[in-house]
């Protein structure tokens, strides 16, 4: 009964709200935003369009390189709150998705629905950033995963209006599907005007990462 | 994990998306007082004077008055070329305090909502002042409630508006 209700409860927050841990997953009313990331275990792109302040929707897609499992999903982003301050702001997000997981598996192709919720908050001023990110995906057959990572970061130096803003960046993620569960990963963040690029290098995976999102 | 989500979703969705971290009210500085009445007290972000504030020791008529160790000086207009060529042409400046400007992000998103308006001449997000910096053209107005609503579509909260001297610093 419990999982029944649960289930239905995941089913329509998926349906409501979103999210995902890349910078500002909601953006101004009326603007798009193009997300790239690729990290251990993904690579995944978000085309999403704000429609609210607080609510943007976007089409998903991600490859799971280890199960070579492709997801394809509509997924919107809510802003739940936030909050301000002259010198900070933090933010917390709530994100959902429902669309395809397709994997090949000898020779013939699978095919469930797929499910996911996410949790996202941060809290950054111009030189420090601190931030932590939620994942639950139900792949039906194909399996269920959930990540958790988290990250804190600090500017060298606060970069004015249109300069190019650089941060140090240290994420520690933890995906319980995946043989090296917990990991770490120092990148460089490099944000000028619309564009921001992260790069960075998975010491237990030995694996690269590397984001890029940018606002139009 | 999922129960958690659930009851985490439910509890945040039962509350506005912008959180009140203290007192948070728009103010309008008119003309070339400054009544601290008036000031907008930011527990959260800003001071808190207590409850036995002198207000006498201060002084109220400066347009960019400094509150000394509270850090309280108005910041005027910031200028670029575009600004000044806008107010050479006769725009009005307005000066907008923001709240929770800390990335380049945040400056796109202001610049782009309000750039769509006619009535704005020129606009320049500055992240050291943590203000907005528009010039209105001649003839056209743009009003508190307007900038307001405008930068609540960007995603972000206003704590003052400066207008004309006092957006120039006297």
């Amino acid at each position: 009964m419990i999982k029944a209700i649960l289930r239905i409860a995941l089913v329509s927050i998926s349906l409501m709200v979103c999210a995902t841990a890349i910078a500002r997953p909601v953006s101004y009313a009326g603007g798009w935003t193009l997300i790239e990331t690729s990290n251990r275990a993904s690579s995944a792109g978000l085309l999403h369009y704000t429609l609210n302040y607080n609510l943007s929707v976007g089409a998903r897609y991600e490859w799971q390189r280890g199960s070579d499992t492709r997801v394809t999903a509509i997924q919107p982003t809510f802003l739940a709150k936030r909050w301000f301050g002259r010198d900070y702001q933090a933010n917390l997000y709530f994100s959902g998705g429902i669309g395809t997981a397709e994997r090949d598996v000898g020779g013939i192709e699978n095919s469930e629905t797929a499910k996911f919720v996410g949790v996202m908050a941060d809290w950054e001023t111009r030189s420090l950033f601190v931030s932590y990110e939620g994942r639950r995906m139900n792949l039906g057959q194909l399996g269920n995963q959930t990540m958790h990572a988290a990250r804190v970061g600090w500017a060298p130096y606060e970069g004015d209006t249109g300069a190019l803003h650089t941060w140090l960046m240290l994420e520690v993620d933890h995906r319980e599907h995946m043989d090296e569960r917990t990991s770490v990963t120092p990148l460089l963040r490099f944000f000028k005007g619309p564009a921001l690029l992260e790069v960075g290098y998975n010491l237990s995976d030995s694996s690269p990462l590397f984001n890029f999102t940018y606002r139009f | 994990m999922n129960k958690t989500i659930s009851l985490f979703i439910a509890a945040a969705l039962s509350t506005s998306a912008y959180a009140d971290d203290g007192k948070h009210e728009m103010k309008h500085h008119s003309g070339g007082q400054m009544n601290h009445a008036d000031m907008n007290h930011d527990r959260g972000a800003e001071h808190d004077h207590g409850a036995s504030h002198e207000h006498e020791s201060h002084d109220h008529n400066a347009m960019a008055h400094d509150h000394g160790d509270m850090g309280m000086k108005a910041a005027t207009i910031t200028h670029t070329d575009e600004i000044s060529a806008a107010l050479a042409n006769g725009g009005a400046p307005v000066v907008v305090d923001v709240l929770g400007v800390v990335c380049d992000f945040c400056a796109t998103a202001m610049n782009k909502i309000f750039s769509k308006r006619d009535e704005v001449a020129a606009i320049y997000v500055d992240l050291d002042k943590k203000t907005l910096s528009l010039v209105i053209n001649d003839g056209s107005d743009l009003s508190d409630k307007q900038i307001e609503k405008l930068a609540k579509q960007a995603g972000y909260r206003i704590a003052a508006i400066r207008r004309d001297s006092e957006a120039m610093g006297g």
